[in-house]
């Protein structure tokens, strides 16, 4: 009943109509939510997540504070409604809290954290819609969330999830795909070319795993430029907003002549 | 939820509420409330979803309560918990980042007695749609609400029942079929019926059997050109007021975070609209310390079904031009490409 669906067929086309390498829609919208410092909606294709940042601000507790640095507080929370079959995630489910880990070890190095001794920085995940690559949205919604929050960090973080096909790879995977082939999830520093992350849970050949990553770092040069862009369209916005009415009177010049 | 204000500045709030002409920090009246968006459809995994938000800056998104609402339908058998005609389950669920200045228990206890109120007034008997059965008898489905509070600028159980309300109303049920296997002499093959038909022949049963029984064993899913019905009763759905009391005799809508913490004293009013002139109160709660003598508390409900009524209607017109947005517009534009 039904044709068996096809991750790659011959004519080069994905499932849902890509090509090989190509990226899922991507958008990004960097207004500002509740009384967060920094807060970023990211969307790959159909996988939407929220990114909430509150920070440098005091503890709320004393114990877990560091005396030369700021401690990073990640908490994911993933809405029951997210994926195609209802199911309720609880906020001590070991799998959401080893998601929320891995996104505190990639950006630990990241964020210079020396410049903020004995405070926290927040970090708030909510993922609103799973069609695949969900640490890849995470990660990257995360990055926009912190520099929305002036939070000084060394580079980016662009995260890329790869997988492989028989021998075609192919970046930016959906449900359909992650369920059929091995994945591994990169996250690259764009500006260095250095990985922070790479988390697999599949088996896959060491060949093809060299590939992956150059596709990788190729993917994340891509991603970094539109989430850069994304940024300076922000900062010229707030700039706009900031200058009292000096450049609002260019919309008479646009008449049109009879 | 309340945050923590100095007593100069909750003083400074209630005498401007208290005084005539009453003041509001942001210069609106005791009735006014804040600017609601509202939107249906935004969840497109789920059976219904709604967001709305209470208060939203509209130059730059920012600020304000903001709601995200969803339904997922679930087949569930009578055996393994269901009830026969349907169930609805409420849960609440607070985003972190609305509550930062909450430990994770102070916001797993908030989440609970959020959940409670929007689950025992939603799932009473007197609203419970009807078309949620499958099977009678033995398959039905579960409506499972689920409410995520992404942000909270005051005002929250308003929020909270006109989302939810919004996205039951938006929610359809997938149309299904009985299907029922007749053994045959020859053979067995299946024959399908619709509805609750009795099959008039077969040779075994008794002519004294009145019995109108179905052997409806399965169900299959119709192939529709549409996600199915909508749900049933969506004009039933309550709409939430809360009145915050100034002692005096005074009260107020739709509260801000300050306002909240220097008026502690609320009256949850919970109603819905049957007909045009009748209204039923679905549920009251009062929160926050303080006493109200009955007298006060009449009036106080009159007045509340009062402003009930006017917030149903405006989301009544809200939610059908959503529809007309969505579905109309979409079918007009993909007829004329």
């Amino acid at each position: 009943m039904g044709s068996r669906i096809e991750i790659l067929n011959e004519a080069g086309f994905r499932s849902d109509g890509r090509r090989q390498f190509e990226l899922r829609d991507l958008s990004i919208d960097l207004s500002k939510r509740g009384e967060a410092d920094g807060s970023a909606q990211l969307s790959h294709g159909l996988t939407q997540v929220l990114v909430s940042v509150h920070g440098p601000r005091e503890a709320k507790m004393r114990s877990h504070t560091f005396h030369d640095r700021a401690n990073i507080n990640v908490e994911v929370v993933v809405a029951s409604f997210s994926t195609g079959e209802r199911r309720k995630r609880l906020r001590g489910d070991k799998r959401v809290l080893e998601f929320a880990a891995t996104i505190k070890l990639t950006f630990e190095p990241v964020i210079r954290t020396n410049l903020y001794p004995r405070s926290q920085i927040d970090i708030y995940v909510q993922v609103l819609q799973q069609d695949g690559s969900t640490l890849q949205a995470c990660i990257n919604a995360t990055t926009l969330a912190l520099i929305n929050a002036g939070i000084p960090m060394s580079d980016f973080v662009c995260a890329v999830t790869g997988g492989v096909h028989s021998t075609s790879a192919m970046l930016d995977l959906t449900t359909l795909e992650e369920n059929d082939i091995p994945h591994v999830t990169v996250a690259v520093m764009p500006k260095s070319k250095k990985v922070v992350l790479v988390t697999m849970e599949t088996r896959l050949h060491v060949e093809r795993f060299q590939e992956l990553l150059n596709l990788a770092r190729d993917a994340g040069a891509i991603l970094h430029q539109e989430m850069r862009e994304a940024v300076l369209e922000r900062s010229a916005g707030l700039i706009a907003m900031a200058e009292p009415g000096t450049k609002q009177s260019k919309g008479d010049e646009d008449v049109v002549m009879d | 939820m309340a945050s923590s204000i100095s007593k100069a500045e909750s003083a400074y709030i209630q005498v401007g509420l208290a005084s005539t002409p009453p003041h509001r920090l942001d210069g609106r009246a005791l009735n006014d409330f804040r600017t609601i968006s509202l939107e249906t459809g935004v969840a497109p995994l789920a059976n219904g979803s709604a967001r709305l938000s209470i208060g939203r800056n509209p130059h730059d998104n920012s600020g304000g309560t903001e709601i995200l609402a969803a339904t997922k339908l679930e087949v569930e058998t009578i055996e393994d918990g269901g009830a026969d005609g349907g169930r609805v389950v409420c849960t609440v669920t607070c985003s972190p980042a609305a509550y930062p200045h909450l430990s994770s228990n102070a916001l797993e206890d908030l989440q609970h007695d959020l959940t409670i109120v929007v689950h025992q007034t939603l799932s009473h008997p007197s609203l419970h749609p009807d078309n949620l059965k499958i099977i009678p008898g033995k398959k039905s489905w579960l409506l499972s609400l689920d409410l995520v509070i992404l942000s909270d600028a005051g005002n929250i159980y308003d929020a909270l029942f006109m989302a939810a309300r919004a996205a039951l109303w938006d929610t359809k049920v997938p149309k299904t079929r009985f299907i029922e296997y007749k053994a045959k002499k020859t053979g067995s093959t299946s024959k399908e019926k619709d509805g609750m038909d009795v099959d008039e022949t077969p040779a075994t049963t008794s002519g004294f059997d009145t019995r109108q029984l179905t052997n409806a064993t399965d169900f299959e899913l119709l192939d529709y050109w549409d996600e199915g019905d909508v749900l049933d009763g969506r004009e039933l759905w309550p709409v939430c007021i809360t009145l915050n009391l100034l002692p005096p005799a005074a009260h107020f809508l739709d509260a801000t975070q300050v306002e909240e913490a220097a008026a502690l004293l609320k009256i949850l009013a919970i109603f819905a609209f049957p007909a045009v002139q009748s209204s039923r109160l679905q549920g009251m709660h009062m929160l926050g310390p303080g006493e109200v003598t009955s007298t006060q508390m009449k009036t106080l409900i009159k007045e509340a079904e009062i402003h009930a009524r006017e917030l149903s209607s405006a989301l009544n017109s809200k939610v059908k031009d959503e529809d007309v947005r969505r579905n109309q517009k979409a079918a007009d534009s993909f007829s004329r490409r």
